[in-house]
Formats: C-alpha cells, sequence, structure tokens
C-alpha cells in the first residue's frame, strides 16, 4: 500500500470520525422548542401581550447564557385569540413543523382539551395561563405544570393571612360564573372551615353582568369582614368596592392572581386604596436584595411590566429549569422525563422573581404572598411574607 | 320576606332594565326602519364609550364636552357605515346583511384593539356618587342616573315619533317604503337619519354601561342581552323595547338575588323561549314580522 492510499484512508477516516463526531455533536445540541398558543388578541390579550413579552425575554436571558447545557432554547409562538380551536389549531401547527419539548397553552379548556393529546404524545410538557386547581393532579394531568399556586392555594394562602389577621372572621367569596371563577369555591369553603373562618357568603355574578347593587346589597347585609374576588380581571370589582363604601360597610376586599396587576388595581381610581390580593411573584418594581433576574428584567425593558409577563417568564424558566435537570440526568428528553425533571426542583433560586427559594409539589408551586395597594404610592406593597402553602 | 331588601332588588332591576331599554331603543330604530337585525349593536355601544374615553382621557376634555363630541362622533360613524357597508347590501338576502353586521361587530372590536388597546378601562368617574335611598330602599347612584337618563331618552323617542315630521317619515317607512316613496319621502335619507339617532343613543348606552362595569373590547357581549330584550319586547317595537327591558332587568335581579347569580341567564334565556312559544313575534312586535 503506497503512502498516498495510507494518507487517503486515514484522511477519510478521520473525516468519517470527525462528520460522525460533528453529527454527534449536533444531534446533542438540538434546539430545545418552547411552543405556545398566545392569546395575542380577543378578550385576553391584555394578559397574552405580557406572556408573549416574558417568554421572549427569558428565552433571549437563557439563550445569551449559553442556552440550556448548550441546547438554544426556540420560542415558537402562534396568536390564538383565546379561542379553543384556534389554540389546538396552533399546537397542531407547531406540533406539526417542530419537535416540540415544551408548549404554553392559554386558558385551561385548552390544558383540558389538548392534555390527552400531549399524554399520547409523551414528547413534552404541557404549561400556560392556567393555575385550574383539576390541572394540579399528577396522575390525571401527569405532563402538566402550573407556574404558580392554583386557585384553591391562591384563595388559601389569603385565608392562612386572614386566620392570622383576624382569626374567626367572616369572609365572603364573590366569583365569577365561569369555569375560571367556579374552580376553587369547594376547596375555598374546605379551607376556611379549618382555619375556623366564616365563609357563609358566596356569591356568583353572571358572565357580562353588568350592575351588583343586587350583590352588593347581600354584601351589606352579611357584613363580612373580608370579601374575596376571584375570576375577574378589573370589572365589576371597583363598582363593588365603591357601593359597598358608599354603603359605609368597612369590609376588606381582596383579588386572587388576574385581578393583582399593579396598572389594573390602579384602574380602579381611589377605590384601589387598601385593595389586596395574592401574587407568587414579585411585582417588576419589587425592591429586593439579590434579585438579579429582576434587575435584568428592568435593564431589558425600563417601563413597568404586567404580572402577566412575570407569569410568562417564570414559565420559562421553570420549564429550561425542568430541561437542564432532564439533560444532566442523561435521560431522553420527553414528557414524562421532563416532568421527572420538574419534580426535582427544590429550593430553586429564581434572581427575584419570587421572593424565596422555590420547590415544585405535584405540578404546582404552592407559595404566593399577599400585597395592598397604596394609593399614595401607586403600588401594590407587601402585607405579609412569602406563604407557602405544605 | 325581608320587604326591603325585596324592594331594593326591584329597584335595582328596574335600573338594569332602563339601560337594556335604552340600548334596545338603537336596535329597534334600526330594525323598525331598515328591517336590517344590526347583530354589532354592542360594538357600537362600546365604540361610543370608547370615543368617550378619547375625548375625556385622552384630550383630556372635561365632560360636559366629551359627552356630546362623543354622541356627534358615533353619529357621524353611525352614518358612515350606513353609507359604506349597509346601503350597498339594500336589497340583498336578509341573512346576507345580517352577516354583514356581525362582521361589522369583528371590524369595531378590531379598531378599538389598535387604537386603545385591549385592556380593560374605566370610565372617568363623572356620576355623583352619593347613595340614593328611596325611603329607606338603596339604590345604586349609576344605575339611579343612568336610568333616569335612559328613560328621557326613550320617553323623548316615544313622543317625537309621534309627533315630529321626521319620526312620521321614519315611521311610514317602516310601514311601507314604496308607499314612502310614492309620497316623496326621501327614503335613503331616513335610513341614514336612522342609523346616525341609533348610533348616538347606543353611544349614550355604551356610556352609561361603562361608567358602571367599566369597558373592554369584550363589551359588545352586552348586546347579547340587548337581543333578548328586543326580541321579547318585539323586533319592532319601541314601546316593547321599554316594557321588555325592565322587565327582564326584574327577572334577571330577582333570579340573581334569591337563586344566585348562575340562574340569571337561566331565567332570562327561559323568559325568551316561553314568549318565542307564546307570542313568537314578541309581546308588542308586529306580526308580519320576517324572522331569519
Amino acid at each position: 500500500m503506497s503512502i498516498f492510499k495510507i494518507a487517503k484512508q486515514v484522511t477519510g477516516a478521520l473525516l468519517a470520525a470527525g462528520l460522525l463526531s460533528g453529527a454527534a455533536h449536533a444531534e446533542d445540541k438540538k434546539d430545545i422548542v418552547l411552543g405556545g398558543s398566545i392569546p395575542m388578541t380577543g378578550v385576553f390579550a391584555f394578559a397574552g401581550v405580557g406572556i408573549h413579552a416574558g417568554i421572549t425575554d427569558a428565552t433571549k436571558i437563557i439563550n445569551d447564557n449559553g442556552g440550556i447545557e448548550g441546547h438554544k432554547l426556540v420560542y415558537v409562538p402562534e396568536d390564538t385569540a383565546y379561542k379553543v380551536d384556534a389554540s389546538v389549531a396552533a399546537f397542531n401547527k407547531i406540533t406539526s413543523q417542530h419537535d416540540v419539548n415544551l408548549y404554553y397553552g392559554d386558558s385551561t379548556a385548552f390544558s383540558k382539551t389538548i392534555s390527552p393529546e400531549v399524554d399520547r404524545l409523551g414528547k413534552m410538557v404541557l404549561t400556560g395561563a392556567s393555575f385550574a386547581s383539576e390541572l394540579n393532579d399528577t396522575k390525571k394531568f401527569p405532563n402538566i405544570f402550573i407556574p404558580g399556586p392554583t386557585y384553591t392555594d391562591m384563595i388559601g394562602i389569603l385565608l392562612n393571612h386572614i386566620a392570622k389577621e383576624k382569626p374567626g372572621a367572616k369572609v365572603g367569596l364573590v366569583h365569577s360564573e365561569t369555569e375560571f371563577g367556579r374552580d376553587p369555591v369547594e376547596g375555598a369553603k374546605a379551607t376556611a372551615k379549618e382555619l375556623g373562618l366564616d365563609m357563609s357568603l358566596i356569591i356568583s355574578t353572571a358572565p357580562g353582568g353588568v350592575d351588583v347593587s343586587t350583590e352588593v346589597l347581600k354584601i351589606r347585609r352579611a357584613r363580612p369582614d373580608f370579601v374575596i374576588f376571584h375570576g375577574y380581571v378589573l370589572a365589576p370589582i371597583p363598582e363593588f368596592i365603591s357601593q359597598a363604601r358608599a354603603m359605609g360597610l368597612k369590609t376588606k376586599f381582596m383579588g386572587t392572581f388576574w385581578s393583582m396587576d399593579n396598572s389594573m388595581v390602579g384602574k380602579m381610581g381611589d377605590v384601589a386604596d387598601g385593595f389586596m390580593g395574592v401574587m407568587p411573584y414579585n411585582y417588576y418594581y419589587s425592591e429586593q436584595a439579590n434579585a438579579p433576574m429582576l434587575d435584568k428584567i428592568r435593564s431589558m425593558r425600563d417601563t413597568y411590566q404586567s404580572n402577566a409577563y412575570m407569569q410568562g417568564f417564570f414559565s420559562t424558566m421553570m420549564l429550561s429549569e425542568a430541561v437542564r435537570n432532564t439533560i444532566k440526568a442523561g435521560k431522553e428528553l420527553n414528557g414524562p422525563n421532563i416532568h421527572a425533571g420538574l419534580q426535582q426542583i427544590k429550593d430553586f433560586d429564581t434572581g427575584g422573581i419570587i421572593g424565596v427559594p422555590v420547590s415544585v409539589k405535584g405540578n404546582s408551586v404552592p407559595i404566593g404572598r399577599v400585597y395592598q395597594y397604596d394609593l399614595s404610592k401607586k403600588q401594590m406593597v407587601p402585607a405579609s411574607d412569602w406563604i407557602r402553602l405544605d | 320576606m325581608d320587604w326591603l331588601f325585596f324592594s331594593e332588588i326591584g329597584l335595582a332591576g328596574i335600573g338594569t332594565g332602563g339601560l337594556y331599554a335604552v340600548s334596545g331603543l338603537a336596535f329597534v330604530l334600526i330594525y323598525k326602519a331598515t328591517r336590517v337585525v344590526n347583530m354589532a349593536i354592542g360594538e357600537m355601544m362600546m365604540m361610543g364609550a370608547y370615543i368617550f374615553i378619547g375625548f375625556s382621557v385622552g384630550l383630556a376634555l372635561p365632560v360636559w364636552a366629551s359627552i356630546p363630541l362623543a354622541v356627534i362622533v358615533s353619529g357621524i360613524m353611525g352614518g358612515v357605515i350606513e353609507r359604506a357597508i349597509i346601503r350597498p347590501m339594500l336589497g340583498e338576502n336578509a341573512i346576507s346583511v345580517f352577516m354583514v353586521t356581525i362582521g361589522l361587530g369583528s371590524v369595531l372590536v378590531g379598531l378599538v384593539e389598535i387604537i386603545w388597546g385591549a385592556d380593560p378601562r374605566r370610565l372617568i368617574e363623572f356620576v355623583p356618587s352619593d347613595p340614593i335611598f328611596i325611603g329607606e330602599a338603596y339604590l345604586s347612584p349609576k344605575v339611579g342616573y343612568s336610568f333616569a337618563v335612559a328613560a328621557v331618552i326613550v320617553g323623548l323617542f316615544l313622543v317625537i315619533f309621534r309627533t315630529w315630521r321626521g319620526g312620521v317619515a321614519l315611521r311610514a317607512t317602516a310601514g311601507d317604503q314604496a308607499a314612502a316613496y310614492s309620497m316623496g319621502i326621501n327614503v335613503p335619507k331616513v335610513f341614514s337619519l336612522v342609523w346616525i339617532i341609533a348610533a348616538m343613543i347606543a353611544a349614550v348606552a355604551g356610556i352609561l354601561v361603562g361608567s358602571i362595569g367599566g369597558v373592554s373590547p369584550n363589551m359588545g357581549v352586552y348586546g347579547l342581552s340587548v337581543l333578548v330584550v328586543v326580541i321579547i319586547g318585539g323586533l319592532d317595537s319601541l314601546l316593547g323595547a321599554l316594557i321588555a327591558g325592565i322587565f327582564v332587568g326584574l327577572i334577571e335581579t330577582y333570579a340573581g338575588a334569591f337563586l344566585g347569580g348562575e340562574y340569571k341567564m337561566l331565567a332570562t334565556f327561559s323568559l325568551l323561549v316561553f314568549v318565542l312559544i307564546v307570542r313568537p313575534y314578541g309581546l308588542f312586535g308586529t306580526h308580519e314580522i320576517e324572522r331569519l
């Protein structure tokens, strides 16, 4: 064999080895795809725009820091106008064009609709805008992640705060007559009973209803110490508070996550003063030591970002951490393994998105803080420490 | 029975009914004159409320100027809609015109989202906030004052339809378009006038409703409740809109108070089904109504 032949064979072998290792390397560093059915228009657009911005920024920060263990995170959103059929169509489109590992859905209805398909595919973990209590079931929904406390847990956090502030207090629950609004009612009643609180006043309001004076009259008769609103963003909360105050009631009013955006509460005007509620995350403007993620967000966007933004950001962060755990464990990137990666998240430092280290419990992160609106500062300010539900 | 509570609920129901009545008036006017089932009535109300925001917040004009300006601009918008979208559809199948108004509703929602964004908003407070007591019974000030405005508008239209020349022309057009033409009535002008007036009434209704429940691009769903009211009252009856509005308002609030909020819609739509079975043309509607 001539020296040229040997050189040729060696070169060929090296080249083949190089190509193979390159291909293997490329395979190792395959993109992680985060698909999203995002409500950029329609009735939930106020949140969808923020969610989109939060996911986009979190993705950029992760990629700027080398991706997830070297894998680039790719975010593929589609607008859904908050319609389940459009969300499902977006899911089908995105999953047919990309090898999706993570997915963000826009509603409880979508999560419940698409969950069997996600389980069947076995390739991804699904998160989204829903904090529905029903989804917090690892057996029934083995590939779901709720980026915060469930609605029942949110009410639980408020009731824990109330029980400390005024033991035996009379608490009213006003909820919208929607799937979203009805979600925590039974759980809230059970928690109130456990905590020795009187929650005999439950009021539901019809969707699209305008006048709430009938419901306020019920509150006037019951004279609760606290009223918790759930299932609303803004209306009819201000009208409730306004009429209750005009009647001379001293009741304190509270809300859950989707009615806790600072700019939205600010739109209530003077009646916002003293409005309380539960928020799983810090606000954009929160001052906290050692909060590099909050600082980073503020450096990227110099104007206030909504609670929906924080939700989108936190979801992306947690899903990425789950993928990181899966890769580190040397496991295949599929739904069950990524979900197992989520379950491994214990005392995770969110860089200030949440003020204390967080752990995943079941499908959710049952932690939150009670805030109260300060009209003079025009800000929601902390009214409690972080409350963990165990 | 707590009679004070019962009477307070009744007052709230009548107040809510007044809002339904004035919104229904805008719907009935258009149907009566043009036979167009305007499914965009809720969105026209929403547009009126947003135009008010544009003047009162965007341009920081005082309320006394913002309300009439919003009403005038809404009237112009109504005229443009009639001339550019509805009139070319005259003579077309009723379903086609019906679908055009559904499309119009989506266009108005899109316009609002582009101009003002998708966030829910509150109107600036312009209704006195001191509670109203009738005897010992409480009435929400916003509902009370809104009812007073609604009652004045509906009453005014009931009168001018019988006395004003334009009102008579409109009634003549509604009765028989060909005969109205032959008597020298400018029927296309009547159509335009009706859309302008209806859009102005819708703007007033939108501002009143928005002052209570706030506004959002989703506010148009209120139009569905209005549709129930006008079907019960009779699609072409002004008096029917008034009476059915108050009736539906009372049914809704009593159902909400004594059965629970989840029964409000059930009660309203049960009433609708009952009325349609017993009087398919509504309580006060004309028998010849051609339904879709």
